[in-house]
């Protein structure tokens, strides 16, 4: 199977957000001047679990991006068939030029990580950043992560490498292409 | 300009003045990230700076107050008209022999800031916040062992060994304010087989990633390390042979007394760390080939400079100094003066410094600098008469800032300001402009040029970078150097005879053989590539009066304090039946603290990519105790302070301490008022009218607060 993928390593994860405003200047989704907290696109979020209580506790951090569905559901609810899962790389593409701005895809998607332009009334989202990675680059989150918690390449991999360095998959959080990893205990 | 293409320069959304490379399209920056050749890492504030660049509520003129101060009323005015404010009022201030009564409130971005030239010229003093967070750290360090690392200057985590021990006692380094690249270094260690212990009220995200997460009760640290120092000394698992050849004959004696009594069970008792805790961590330190340790919030309380003390004192024992993985001991780059430099006025005898009850007391423990947060008492007392301010944000920022406001407005029996001037250069609308005379639109640094050198040191030893401007200047805005060097060439041409500030730099520059072209030539930056490891062996001495190490504090000796105290602030040990909660608060790394660029930044106070909301955090135990429920809106009261707030109820809190982030409670700016949310500064007493102990056993900053919670 030929996907791309990025492996977040949960035992580096600090939560810091710097991949969230590296990808949004990057791919321009702020109007710097005018944009007001809660009103601009995100192409990534942080989550958290923190469990136990005081003083016995353990928290990890993550963030969640378009997970690259192996069926995306996606696909399936967009009529106008602007969605497809690029054959040579495994990654999931919205051609924001075919996209008619039904929404359907938001409401399908189980991640709640495709965002919709109200303006040019086109949905986007995280396109692992397909036109840096078929030119060799990372995607900007990888890139830019302060913790070096991220990585890139072919999933299996990032699969063999989270086994060589004692890391086990989080299955759960791991259904789809992204994957997460964490240490045992 | 600069055109597509990455452009080496420097992050300033805080103080710490990362390496970055932007990218410039058409004229407008697109992107930054970290620099490579600087251990390329940017954090969220600085990626976020593009938003405080082309905000539209960037300031773009001179702006002078035209209502009351405090009112927030201005006109725009020209360059011209604001430079002859300023330049008339210093020279009636100095015809009258007050030069001294001029301060500037600012970051210096190195020892030899322009701003600062002036400042001297005037024969004022600068003040700043952020050195004064950690004086008693670095007083404590100089009286030891004779240097200077401020809280920029981290542990070198990328020199910790296997089975280092990073021990972080009231620090977030997670939350930066160092070097964008130490939570990897710190991560990077760890993985190496460093263990990272985390000693904190508070169970943030580094306690999530350490070893070992040690709550302790806040100001409890110096009692900590006095008991691992006394059980370390009693079973002789210290570092004889260092101790032995460094340490100032005599004073390990003095020590092993001092500490006889300081076992890890009476040392519990203040601390509320368990004693086998105790005994466990100095163990584990004593057999680690190396231990750092770092703090920040813990080194604001009351009791400071005995905690300062105290580490200080478990460095030596332990023999971790200037060694990877310990503290380092940093230069200073060998920069150019630019001559003539005008003197220094005598801050000991005109300062503002220390206006408590126990001034002359306090007077052993002089800064170098005057703190921002004693300017309210000084217009009281009139002893301070100008003020100028840039980054900074005195409104908000400084402890009791309340009294910093009620100083501004106060006026004479003529009905005159007691504070005859006050200037602020700013970026974006800022609290403290509201009380300003004059606001100067200031520059990002985008658009400026400047050289650092003082944070910078953690990369690779005393290290300069080049801020260069990467796009055109928005408005009519000045950086503030700028401002000063022409106001300098006005008033005092003698020191101000270099054409500009890039020649100014030049010279500077040219005391390591650089200049501003060959910087730029070679990428903006500029280091010899080391720090050098254990330089007192070369040196054959420390830089302290006997050359050796010196544990006690013999000049101290008439105010009883030649050994460090263990006890909690006195804050914390008064009222506690009154105000039973200790106010706990810290930072984030979404926003930087209460410096208006961040405050108003709108992609660091959006939920997803910074932070909206700063509730009072209080452990269930305790709320359920109060019949509290979580989200009620509660009234916090200090004995100096009263605010309302709702409550978030979290296991990640010691119990008997209330969290509040610092970095809130801005009423200018369209983003950074969002919320009815407060500063943590509204319920810390003011500095210059509430000092009492921490006058003696504290650093300069005292955040040391109790609180009451009611429905």
């Amino acid at each position: 199977m030929k996907q791309l993928s990025i492996m977040v390593d949960l035992d580096r994860c600090i939560g810091c957000k710097t991949c969230i405003v590296a990808c949004r200047n990057h791919y321009g989704l702020v109007d710097h001047e005018k944009s007001m907290p809660g009103t601009m696109s995100h192409y990534l979020r942080v989550e958290s679990q923190c469990t136990g209580s005081y003083p016995n506790l353990k928290e990890d951090y993550w963030v969640v991006m378009c997970q690259h569905c192996k069926k995306p559901p996606c696909i399936k609810a967009c009529e106008a068939g602007a969605i497809h899962k690029d054959v040579q790389t495994g990654i999931v593409l919205i051609d924001k030029n075919t996209c008619v701005g039904a929404k359907k895809c938001i409401e399908k998607c189980p991640y709640e990580v495709i965002q919709f332009d109200a303006a040019r009334t086109y949905a986007h989202k995280c396109s692992l950043c397909y036109d840096r990675v078929i030119h060799g680059q990372e995607p900007v989150c990888v890139e830019v992560c302060l913790a070096d918690a991220l990585s890139f390449g072919e999933r299996e991999i990032l699969l063999m490498h989270a086994d060589a360095a004692g890391k086990k998959v989080v299955k759960k959080m791991s259904t789809q292409s992204i994957l997460y990893v964490k240490s045992p205990g | 300009m600069h055109e597509n293409k990455w452009i080496p320069t420097v992050c300033y959304q805080c103080k710490a003045e990362c390496a970055i490379l932007a990218r410039v399209e058409d004229g407008v920056v697109r992107e930054v990230k970290g620099n490579p050749r600087a251990r390329g890492k940017m954090c969220v504030k600085g990626m976020a700076g593009i938003t405080t660049l082309y905000s539209q509520e960037r300031l773009k003129k001179p702006l002078l107050r035209v209502g009351e101060r405090g009112e927030g009323k201005f006109k725009e005015i020209g360059w011209d008209e604001a430079m002859g404010i300023m330049e008339k009022k210093l020279r009636e201030l100095m015809k009258r022999g007050e030069g001294h009564k001029f301060t500037y409130s600012m970051f210096p971005h190195s020892t030899t800031d322009p701003k600062w030239r002036f400042v001297n010229a005037v024969g004022g003093f600068i003040s700043t916040g952020l050195p004064h967070c950690d004086s008693a750290k670095i007083m404590a360090h100089l009286h030891t062992f004779g240097c200077f690392p401020n809280h920029h200057i981290a542990p070198m985590y990328y020199t910790v060994p296997r089975g280092g021990i990073m021990i972080l006692s009231g620090r977030h380094p997670f939350g930066c304010l160092d070097d964008a690249c130490v939570p990897k270094h710190i991560l990077d260690a760890k993985e190496r087989g460093a263990k990272l212990i985390v000693i904190d009220p508070i169970f943030r995200t580094e306690a999530s990633k350490a070893d070992w997460w040690i709550p302790i009760k806040p100001g409890g640290d110096a009692a900590l390390f006095l008991g691992m120092a006394s059980h370390m000394l009693k079973k002789g698992i210290h570092n004889k042979a260092f101790c032995d050849k460094w340490v100032r004959e005599g004073d390990m004696e003095g020590l092993a007394a001092f500490l006889k009594d300081k076992t890890p069970e009476a040392m519990s008792t203040i601390c509320e760390v368990p004693a086998k805790d105790i005994i466990k961590l100095a163990e584990m330190c004593a057999k680690a080939p190396s231990v750092s340790i770092d703090a920040f919030k813990s080194i604001m309380y009351g009791n400071a400079m005995d905690w300062g003390h105290a580490w200080s004192i478990f460095l030596v024992i332990t023999g971790n100094l200037d060694n990877p993985g310990g503290q380092p001991l940093p230069e200073i780059a060998p920069m150019a003066p630019v001559k003539p430099a005008p003197p220094a006025p005598n801050l000991k005898e005109l300062g503002y410094h220390r206006t408590g009850p126990n001034r002359d007391k306090f007077n052993h423990y002089n800064f170098i600098l005057e703190p921002t947060w004693y300017a309210a008492q000084a217009v009281k007392e009139g002893n301070l008469k100008v003020f100028f301010a840039s980054e900074c944000n005195p409104a908000l920022s400084e402890m009791g800032s309340g009294e910093w406001r009620k100083a501004m407005t106060m006026k004479d029996k003529k009905g005159d300001y007691l504070l005859e001037l006050f200037v602020v250069t700013e970026i974006l609308p800022s609290e403290t402009m509201k009380w300003a005379d004059l606001v100067l639109p200031d520059q990002t640094n985008f658009e400026r040029w400047e050289l650092l050198y003082m944070p910078w040191w953690y990369n690779f030893g005393h290290t300069a970078a080049v801020c260069q401007p990467v796009v055109k200047p928005i408005g009519e805005s000045r950086h503030a150097n700028r401002v000063m060097i022409e106001l300098g060439k006005r008033m005092f041409p003698e020191f101000f005879a270099f054409k500009d500030d890039v020649e100014y730099y030049d010279i500077e520059l040219s005391g390591v053989g650089m200049s501003m072209q060959k910087m730029l030539d070679g990428g903006a930056l500029w280091s010899p590539g080391t720090v050098g490891f254990r330089k007192y062996e070369d040196a054959g001495k420390f830089n302290t009066g006997s050359g050796k190490i010196e544990l006690e504090w013999r000049m101290y000796a008439d105010i009883g304090q030649q050994w460090p105290s263990p006890e909690l602030p006195l804050e914390f040990r008064r009222d506690a039946d009154t105000y039973p909660f200790i106010l706990v608060n810290f930072r984030t790394i979404f926003l930087n603290n209460t410096g208006a660029w961040s405050q108003n930044n709108a992609q660091l106070r959006d939920s997803v990519s910074g932070l909206d909301a700063n509730p009072l955090l209080l452990n269930p135990i305790d709320a359920a105790r109060l019949g509290i429920a979580n989200g009620d809106t509660v009234t916090v009261e200090s004995s100096t302070g009263k605010v309302r707030i709702p409550v978030l109820f979290t296991e990640k809190i010691k119990p008997g301490c209330a969290g509040l982030i610092h970095g809130f409670g801005q009423t200018m700016g369209k983003v950074a008022s969002r919320g009815k949310w407060i500063s943590d500064n509204e319920l810390i007493a003011d500095a210059g009218s509430h000092l009492d102990e921490q006058d003696l056993r504290g650093g300069e900053a005292h955040v040391s607060t109790r609180v009451r919670i009611v429905k």
